[in-house]
């Protein structure tokens, strides 16, 4: 009895000393700011910042001063926290989703040679500066669809990539993988977004895409909150920090090129709230609420593009979504 | 007992042009010259909208040692500095557009007539540099640099390369059989130039007639050697491992191993340049394939425009691809809307049962490619590498060793597109090491 | 110009592919099916054409269920089942066989991604699971009997390599086994599984496929030679418990193994160098296992072990690269 005590004892004696020694001998070395930067994370390992857990997350951030804060559940202290580590502007808080900007597919913007080659948008790029007649738009080989690490992104029957709102965590690692820049990563709060990033002269578009943008300025112009820049020469684009949502741009555009992600909630008058005062009438960009003095106005669901400035604006708190 | 390891044998479809006498293809309406036709630093255009040019005439200005001038392939009218297709990018690339007078009269002076051999090292350096000459096997390197190798590196070899390995080509072949002189005498002028008293001529053994014209004109210091036939003998690093069994090292170029390689055509403008002070405007071409009704060689000058080409040639027939070069190393086109270049060796219109258009499927370790190789590299590996964008740990393997010369692509049974999964990789690792000098 | 190709070069290609590839092996099979047809009749054809639908039947319904592209076009199940066929007794009920191929497919080549990611021969996979889970039915060899003169009771027998394990086991002399012609194993006139029986068929079979270059003669010679150096030096130290090298050679699943489970291309090492050493493990073990393992035979175990080695082969054995420094 004692010998095998002695025995198995000594044994485990004998392993805690080699495993000692090991520790110390093979420790890796690591940039002592790694682990401070890592109990500055969640720590909830979901990897929705595109990498391995919030120990790799940390290590990139630390060795590569190129990668973007991606974590979508840190808040402010722990930014502020990881750039004093890390002596850098981590940014703002801002949960971000990806954007396609193309709406040129198989149909709209043919090809203008036959490609033959590896099944990747980047490899695709190299022929010739690749087989799309636009020299802007999706190549529609699905390399953002493959490097998604959440299945967020899948590619559709027209060749174009769509995203899944709910899976997409704003990694941003389609945005790198697409050789044409035309994946961009856009607010979450933000619900419109210009499908076209061409930069060719309006008289060519007809011949390269059905839908790409065709610089006409229209958007920018009817834009009550200024929230479109329409550049000489460039596709349109939409300030998502201005944007209030009206959704006006896109009824004007003679193309449709301008999306939208959800078909956003209308906005409902309570009656027994309301005063009459008419503030809603005059805050909202489509004219679609309507009424008389003193008495409860009404909103026409018909225009209503459930912007929600109406609801911001109305002193009693006489209108909610109408999520019927 | 081969004389390099690996390599191919893909049938050589020679026999389309091979025995066709070089024709004069007639003078254009329209010129179009690229101003990017050389491996190197651009060159800046010094001709603008209206300016009238000669033959011959200068028309833009290097931008640094590694870099050559373009000229006008007749006299005429520039009818403006545009954009073209540019058949090695594909991306539209600065172009000066010449509008031919029909009378084709040379710039003053030209063609000079001087005797080379009483000329001075550097003054062959210069004319062979004005002249705008590249090499013309089709990777155009600007030959004025490759013939001044820097203090430390000692020369003790030349080879003229006259294998013209790629399957379907006959230029070199028809040059050397209908202008062996001027490719002797060019060889004499690269040698004086390097300081050498010998030097080899290289052809492969599939051009007997070549192999033996050039034998009876070439004089003792000039060795005329005929080699077994296996692509790609004619890849410089490949070449000189076959006639001198040194190996460029890794990384290296061929003055590391005291050797200096010139295309055969290349040693022909050599001579022109510096006896005639004649730029480089025009070159031979093969015009073949079976998707094009009457293959030919051509005497074309730089400029002209594909779609004459192909018409002088009888038009397209079941064409499925265009390209620039041969079968394994060309480029292929997506119009015919582009202009003939310095390096154009060959017109190649292949129909679809000469093409592989199929998809591709999983790699199967067959271990053909390794076996093909030329590099001692493992294509395979490559390949999955490439398929996942890992171009670090391909980097370790050789990936930058690859000189892209097809044999693993050529036997791969899963049709896998290995060339252009390395091709892959070799741009995303110019892109990472960019944006770290950057940074 | 919309109806043109345009991709990366090169732009042509020689003509062989996958389907060409395993066609070519499938009829190099032949003749050695043939010769087990011949000696086993009727129940050895019900066991090649079980298997062999069998395999491209579980690849297709196995593909269509994961959403993948069906590929049984590449006839790389057809030579999987025919392969499997060749490893199993000629008695061997229908439902094993169609569970080996089930096995082989699956568990052998799918799970692992397909066509050229498995790391171990699928059907030498599922013949060790038969052999495992039916032991008896798996070793249960009917003896050989020309074409026409078969009845419908197959009378069965010990192979010579089961007689041998015998003898060293009960007798602990070879000289003990009842003596056997060599021309018996080597034209095929002996027990043993289906297509394995016939050396002469398998060393022609081999050979075609060495002319026609789908593999070449490094991995066969080495397994062959090692085992022929190994057993015969065995052999002249002491001929009384050790069995003639030309015996080894001949007897149970070496030439099938050697030339045509040895040299399957995805579980096997891709230079030349690395084949060599596969060859030479394979041929090292088999012999450990024939002469001091449980098993009277030892191939199959062999190339398995070896497959699980490769990717060590294949790292120690990279191929010189052109102008490597030192």
């Amino acid at each position: 009895m004692l010998t095998a005590t002695l025995v198995v004892g000594g044994i485990g004696a004998v392993c805690a000393l080699i495993l000692g020694i090991s520790l110390v001998t093979f420790a890796v070395k690591m940039d002592a700011r790694e682990k401070e930067v890592m109990d500055n994370l969640p720590g909830a390992n979901c990897g929705a910042c595109g990498f391995a857990g919030c120990a790799a997350l940390a290590h990139e951030l630390t060795v590569n001063p190129d990668t973007r804060m991606t974590c979508p559940a840190v808040n402010e202290k722990m930014l502020q926290a990881i750039g004093e580590i890390l002596g850098r502007d981590m940014g703002g808080v801002s949960p971000v989703i990806a954007a396609v900007r193309c709406r040129g597919g198989r149909q709209e913007a043919p090809v203008r040679y036959e490609y033959v080659g590896p099944r990747d948008c980047r490899s695709a790029q190299l022929i010739a500066g690749g087989p799309k007649g636009c020299g802007y738009g999706c190549l529609g080989l699905g390399t953002c669809a493959t490097v998604c690490p959440f299945d967020a992104m899948v590619m559709g029957e027209d060749g174009l990539p769509r995203v899944i709102t709910d899976k997409c965590t704003g990694c941003g690692k389609c945005v790198d993988a697409c050789p044409r820049d035309i994946i961009a990563l856009v607010p979450k709060t933000g619900n419109y977004c210009v499908g076209c990033i061409s930069q060719d002269a309006p008289k060519d578009m007809k011949k390269i895409c059905s839908v790409g943008c065709i610089k006409c300025g229209i958007c920018a112009d009817v834009c009550p909150f200024e929230a479109i820049v329409s550049e000489k020469g460039k596709a349109a684009r939409i300030d998502q920090d201005k944007c209030r949502k009206c959704g006006l741009c896109v009824g004007v555009c003679p193309v449709s090129v301008i999306t939208s992600r959800t078909a956003p909630e209308k906005a409902r008058i309570i009656p027994q709230k309301c005063k009459g005062c008419g503030i809603c009438e005059q805050v909202c960009p489509v004219e679609a609420i309507s009424g008389k003095a003193k008495e409860p106005y009404r909103v026409d669901p018909g225009k209503c593009m459930g912007c929600g400035l109406c609801i911001e604006k109305c002193p009693t708190e006489a209108i909610e979504r109408d999520n019927t | 007992m081969s004389a390099f390891k690996g390599g191919v044998h893909p049938p050589e479809e020679k026999a389309l042009v091979r025995d066709k006498a070089i024709e004069t293809f007639p003078l254009s309406p329209l010129y179009h010259v690229l101003v990017q036709q050389h491996l190197g630093a651009p060159a800046r255009p010094i001709v603008k909208a209206g300016d009238q040019v000669k033959k011959g005439q200068v028309l833009t200005e290097p931008m640094g040692f590694v870099s050559v001038p373009v000229h006008a392939p007749t006299s005429g009218r520039v009818r403006d500095v545009g954009k073209m297709v540019h058949p090695v990018t594909g991306l539209l690339s600065p172009c000066i557009v010449i509008e031919a007078d029909g009378n084709d009269e040379w710039a003053d002076g030209l063609p000079l007539e001087r005797d080379p051999f009483s000329m001075a090292k550097d003054e062959f350096l210069e004319a062979i540099r004005n002249a705008g000459i590249v090499g013309m096997g089709g990777a155009t390197f600007p030959t004025h640099v490759k013939l001044s190798p820097p203090e430390g590196k000692s020369i003790d070899t030349l080879i003229i390369n006259g294998v013209e390995c790629e399957p379907y080509l006959s230029s070199d072949h028809r040059l050397m059989l209908e202008e062996p002189e001027k490719v002797i005498k060019g060889t004499k002028v690269a040698m004086r130039v390097l300081g050498l008293d010998r030097a080899v001529i290289a052809i492969e053994g599939n051009k007997p007639d070549a192999v033996r014209v050039m034998k009876e004109k070439a004089p003792r210091e000039i060795q005329v050697s005929s080699l077994a036939v296996k692509y790609p003998q004619g890849s410089e690093k490949q070449l000189i491992k076959a006639l001198t069994n040194r190996e460029v090292p890794s990384g290296g170029l061929p003055m590391d191993v005291g050797t200096v390689v010139q295309n055969a055509g290349t040693a022909a403008a050599i001579w022109d340049a510096c006896s005639s002070g004649i730029p480089l405007i025009e070159r031979i071409t093969s015009v073949t394939g079976r998707g094009v009704r009457d293959p030919k060689n051509i005497r074309v000058r730089v400029g002209t425009v594909v779609r004459d080409v192909i018409e002088f040639c009888g038009g397209l027939e079941g064409a499925a691809k265009i390209i620039f070069g041969g079968p394994m190393m060309g480029i292929a086109q997506f119009t015919q809307e582009i202009p003939v270049m310095k390096g154009t060796s060959g017109i190649l219109v292949l129909t679809e049962k000469d093409t592989n258009i199929s998809d591709y499927s999983a790699c199967i370790s067959c271990g053909r490619c390794v076996e093909a190789c030329p590099m001692g590299l493992i294509p395979s590996t490559l390949s999955k590498l490439g398929e996942r964008g890992m171009w670090e740990e391909a980097s370790k393997i050789g990936l930058m060793d690859c000189i892209e010369c097809g044999c693993c692509t050529y036997v791969c049974p899963a049709r896998r597109p290995i060339v252009h999964f390395i091709k892959h990789l070799k741009a995303l690792s110019r892109a990472a090491a960019s944006k770290k000098k950057g940074a | 110009m919309k109806d043109v190709f345009v991709s990366s070069s090169p732009h042509i290609h020689s003509p062989e592919d996958i389907p060409w590839i395993m066609r070519q092996v499938v009829y190099a099979l032949i003749p050695g099916a043939l010769v087990g047809v011949y000696f086993f009749g009727l129940p050895a054809i019900k066991v090649i054409a079980v298997s062999m639908v069998s395999c491209v039947l579980v690849e297709a319904l196995w593909q269509k269920a994961m959403k993948t592209r069906i590929q049984v076009n590449d006839w790389s199940a057809a030579l999987t089942g025919l392969l499997l066929a060749m490893n199993l007794p000629a008695g061997c009920p229908w439902w094993m066989v169609a569970i080996g191929s089930a096995v082989a497919i699956v568990f052998g080549k799918q799970v692992y991604g397909g066509l050229g990611s498995n790391p171990f021969n699928p059907a030498l996979v599922a013949r060790i699971f038969l052999l495992i889970s039916f032991p008896v039915a798996m070793t249960t060899w009917p003896q050989p009997r020309p074409f026409f003169t078969q009845t419908a009771d197959a009378v069965t027998g010990a192979t010579p390599l089961g007689a041998l394990k015998t003898a060293i086991f009960e007798h602990q002399t070879v000289t003990a086994a009842p003596p056997i012609d060599l021309m018996d194993p080597f034209l095929g006139n002996i027990g043993g599984s289906l297509g394995e029986i016939s050396a002469l068929a398998l060393i022609l079979g081999g050979l075609y496929l060495i002319i026609r270059r789908i593999i070449t003669w490094h991995t066969p010679v080495a397994f062959l030679g090692t085992v022929a150096v190994f057993t015969g030096v065995l052999w002249k130290i002491d001929p009384n418990i050790y069995a003639a090298p030309a015996f080894h050679l001949v007897t149970g699943g070496l030439m099938l193994g050697a030339f045509f489970m040895a040299t399957d291309y995805v579980t096997t090492p891709i230079s030349t160098r690395g084949k060599v050493v596969f060859g030479i493990g394979c041929g090292l073990i088999t012999v450990i296992i024939r002469i001091w393992g449980g098993y009277p035979e030892g191939v199959a175990f062999s190339i398995l072990i070896m497959n699980a080695l490769v990717p060590l082969i294949n790292r120690a054995t990279q191929p010189k690269r052109f102008g490597a420094q030192a």
